[in-house]
């Protein structure tokens, strides 16, 4: 995307003319173009020759056909996931998952952020910005053990829950269908939200200080500077980060359901991602698996541009993509 | 920039550029290819002449090395070969020389798209849609045993044979722990399911009798009163599916394989069954069953096995769980965890306890790209003779075990001392027990050291009770199909079902999401799966003689 704005930004010059410009100027730095070369065939063999394999979507395969010996059905399969009820459940879920992972997730980490940034003693702040990330460097195995027994009738919450006084028998917290989308989310934040920050300190790290001088002689609040300075030199980084989350909305965390799940909360556990490993890896239903996948990844690819859009004209119609 | 300046500059920049494309092209290129041995042009003239007495390994009389590929479907497969006493035996005898190459189904569908088959593969899945179709890849095990090694028939059970046959009336692989009605018979099979309880417990109680619900009900409650640290009832992890409350419990109950007409038994809706669950309700409700048996993982439940957190379990798999019981057992002389027989029909029905069945495990076939083919059928008879079995799961005799008089088989004192406290160099070099294409419970049963102390009472409490449930082997619809998807989106509504009804806060609660999973089956094409299932029960009688 970049190369192409740079061939473009010249100006508006007839067609005719702007591709022998091209040609004249690739011609002059052939060899330096040529490193490219590698590159580009590294992509084609690794990236573009496997979408091939998608359209065993549109075919009924089974893993002794080969790519081309196994029959064309057209969209079948995707009429079968349109009338797939676990299907839809699964699109229900994972998307009620993610808007509440978007919703309170995204802004936390930015908050914290702020308030890393804000501290001034040192050892303060190595010891929280460490403590933070800490749990983004456990998977969710281990973490999906240690929550299976947090949530359990002898576990840290309903300890915490009884001494309160606010329930009187203890519960399987993970066994409620009903809480469990609280539950992936929070825990999920917990995991992600320290290591979320890293991004954001790294470019409040590049803010001019004389910014904050000059507002301090002018005599404006922390609260001030933090609304008329940090926040407004964050706004490219935030809408990156927005973008990325948008377009990865239908992906929700594969690991987190699969150690979570249970037959009791699966109503509300099952996301899309868990729902391909299932039909795909245990059914051995590979077609229908990838028909699900590609029409997911086709979704995401309109919620990534939609999602660009929106932030450019947020953001006096520049675009960070 | 002047050009005629930086003109050598620029020549090695242009030949570093192409050099680096060509190799990235060239090392691209390189697994495509390859030829593609025929086996049709194969001849053992002047090696030896097959004899249906004698095996054909000990008439060969080539000379050179057979070197073979063998690909195993599994990342832990121990590839070395010809280093440890069993394999360098069979290296020694067969006079061969393995490739031992492993991977995962990605691998393998990868060897299969291009068109790379080694000699030998080796799978763990018998009803795979490969090994249905491998008539298209595979050579038939009866031509290659009438052509190169008819003793190959005398080593082989008939019923393996046949079971595994395809729709042209040949056999493609043969399994390891494969066992037939004739091994179920011969009770040298041990039962992996049990209902046991702490013998502290079962002691303090009086030895009370729980074979009928109420009875059940009443010890639950008592053991929730006199041991109150104690879980009361346990049974294995659930996680998506039905933990030890599903068919095993069924089998426990002996709820019967088929209907009076030998057709499909939907077993989930036994009366006997719905009975006993409605019990384990009651016992929920009282609250002698705890919530987080439900939502434990595996390692969870193991946990409480390992310290005898559950008073009571029905357990399955107790060879898996062996270990566990084991360190439960050490640790509290007098609270093992002993079988009794527990919750019995209300009809009056005995145990069918379920094993290992005829499909087996590991399945293995020789492909048609096999460069000598009778080497490779001769390992398939040498595996599966008596001499082959001991020496996978003894070694030699004299060298690494001794045969008592009683004709039980044990490890000799250093070979046993090596196995319990370096296991690590036992497997570099002796590898026993480990090396299992074509293993058998029959020969594991000659030893006493094959299963720890703690579950042979157990094993014990089990004799008889086993029935081979081989008429429902590989009667689910084929993987893909309309009937597969229902079915696979029907038992998911089972598992949910089953805790919702043993979680039920009221009968009425328990009724309705009985109820629910009554309809779901009547929405999602029950009645073709029943119909297909029916069917394929009827070839699988067929296939056994039955």
């Amino acid at each position: 995307m970049g190369k192409s704005k740079a061939v473009n930004s010249g100006g508006k010059k007839p067609m005719g003319r702007r591709m022998k410009e091209f040609v004249v100027d690739f011609g002059r730095q052939w060899e330096l173009q040529s490193m490219i070369l590698p590159g580009v065939v590294f992509m084609i063999i690794f990236c573009y020759i496997p979408i091939y394999g998608l359209t065993i979507a549109f075919k009924h395969y089974t893993v002794i056909d080969t790519l081309d010996s196994a029959p064309w059905v057209g969209l079948e399969n995707f009429r079968i996931i349109l009338e797939d009820k676990f299907f839809w459940e699964s699109v229900v879920n994972t998307l009620a998952i993610s808007f509440l992972k978007l919703g309170i997730g995204f802004v936390i980490p930015i908050i914290l952020a702020i308030m890393i940034y804000e501290v001034s003693n040192k050892r303060f702040k190595r010891f929280v910005q460490t403590i933070s990330y800490l749990p983004h460097f456990l998977s969710w195995i281990v973490l999906g053990g240690m929550l299976i027994t947090w949530l359990s009738t002898t576990g840290l919450f309903n300890q915490i829950l009884l001494w309160l006084g606010i329930i009187s028998q203890p519960t399987n917290i993970l066994l409620d269908p009903s809480k469990y989308w609280w539950i992936a989310t929070l825990s999920d934040i917990w995991k992600e939200a320290g290591w979320g920050t890293i991004l954001y300190l790294a470019v409040m790290a590049t803010i001019d200080p004389t910014y904050y001088e000059a507002a301090k002689i002018d005599g404006a609040s922390r609260l001030r500077q933090i609304w008329h300075i940090t926040i407004p030199n964050m706004r490219m980084i935030i809408s990156l980060n927005l973008i990325l989350t948008i377009s990865g909305l239908l992906g929700s965390n594969l690991d987190q359901t699969l150690v979570l799940m249970n037959s009791q909360n699966r109503s509300h556990a099952e996301v899309i991602n868990s729902y391909v490993y299932r039909m795909g890896m245990t059914q051995g239903d590979f077609s229908y698996a990838t028909a699900v996948g590609l029409g997911v990844s086709i979704v995401s690819v309109i919620l990534l541009v939609v999602a660009n859009k929106i932030t450019s004209k947020l953001n006096d119609n520049q675009s960070v993509l | 920039m002047s050009k005629r300046g930086s003109s050598f500059k620029r020549k090695s920049l242009a030949f570093l550029s192409v050099t680096l494309a060509a190799v990235l092209l060239v090392t691209g290129c390189t697994s495509g290819g390859g030829s593609k041995q025929n086996a049709a042009d194969f001849s053992i003239e002047g090696r030896y002449t097959p004899d249906p007495n004698t095996p054909a390994w000990k008439l060969d009389t080539k000379e050179e090395v057979t070197e073979l590929t063998w690909y195993v479907n599994a990342d832990w497969w121990n590839t070395d070969f010809g280093n440890d006493v069993v394999t360098k035996k069979i290296k020694e005898d067969l006079n061969i020389h393995i490739n031992f190459i492993t991977g995962d189904d990605t691998k393998l569908n990868t060897l299969f798209a291009g068109d790379q088959l080694p000699d030998i593969i080796t799978t763990f899945n018998g009803n795979s849609q490969l090994a249905k179709k491998a008539n298209t890849w595979a050579l038939p095990l009866n031509d290659l045993a009438d052509k190169y090694d008819p003793y190959f028939y005398q080593v082989a059970a008939e019923d393996t044979l046949k079971w595994f046959q395809l729709e042209d009336g040949k056999t493609y692989t043969y399994p390891n722990y494969s066992n037939t009605q004739a091994d179920y018979d011969s009770g040298y099979i041990p039962a992996k399911t049990a209902f046991v309880i702490r013998k502290d417990v079962y002691e303090a109680l009086g030895k009370p009798e729980m074979g009928t619900p109420e009875q059940f009900e009443a010890v639950m409650d008592q053991i929730k009163q006199r041991f109150p640290d104690l879980l009361p009832f346990g049974f294995n992890a659930v996680g998506t599916g039905t933990g030890s409350l599903g068919d095993v419990f069924q089998d426990f109950l002996g709820v019967p394989l088929e209907d009076e007409n030998g057709n499909f038994y939907n077993r989930n809706l036994d009366e006997d069954y719905l009975t006993w669950i409605a019990t384990l309700n009651r016992v929920y409700r009282n609250g002698a069953i705890s919530d987080d048996s439900f939502a434990d993982d595996g390692t969870a439940f193991e946990e409480k096995v390992k310290s005898g957190k559950y008073a009571t379990m029905l357990l399955d798999g107790t060879p898996q769980q062996g270990g566990n019981l084991q360190i439960w057992m050490s640790a509290n002389p007098g609270k093992e965890y002993i079988a009794i027989d527990g919750p019995q029909s209300t009809e009056g029905r005995k145990p069918t306890l379920n094993q290992s069945g005829i499909s087996g495990w590991m399945v293995t076939f020789i492909t048609k790209n096999v460069k000598d083919p009778a080497k490779a059928i001769q390992i398939f008879t040498y595996l599966l003779s008596e001499e082959g079995q001991m020496l996978m799961n003894y070694g030699i005799e004299g060298e690494t075990y001794k045969k008592n008089p009683d004709g039980t088989v044990e490890l000799l004192p250093e070979v046993k001392a090596m196995q319990m406290n370096d296991a690590d160099r036992y497997k570099k070099e002796y590898r026993m027990g480990e090396f299992m294409f074509f293993g058998h419970d029959r020969h594991k049963a000659l030893s006493k050291d094959s299963f720890p102390e703690s579950i042979k009472q157990m094993q014990e409490w089990g004799r008889g009770k086993l029935k081979g449930h081989f008429i429902l082997e590989n009667t689910n619809p084929d993987p893909g199909s309309a009937e597969a998807r229902s079915l696979s989106a029907i038992e998911t509504e089972w598992s949910t079902t089953l805790v919702s009804m043993i979680r039920a806060k009221s009968d009425e609660e328990r009724e309705n999401a009985l109820n629910n999973y009554r309809k779901f089956l009547d929405e999602n094409n029950w009645d073709s799966i029943v119909k297909i299932r029916s069917e394929k029960m009827q070839a699988n009688k067929e296939k056994l003689g039955l």
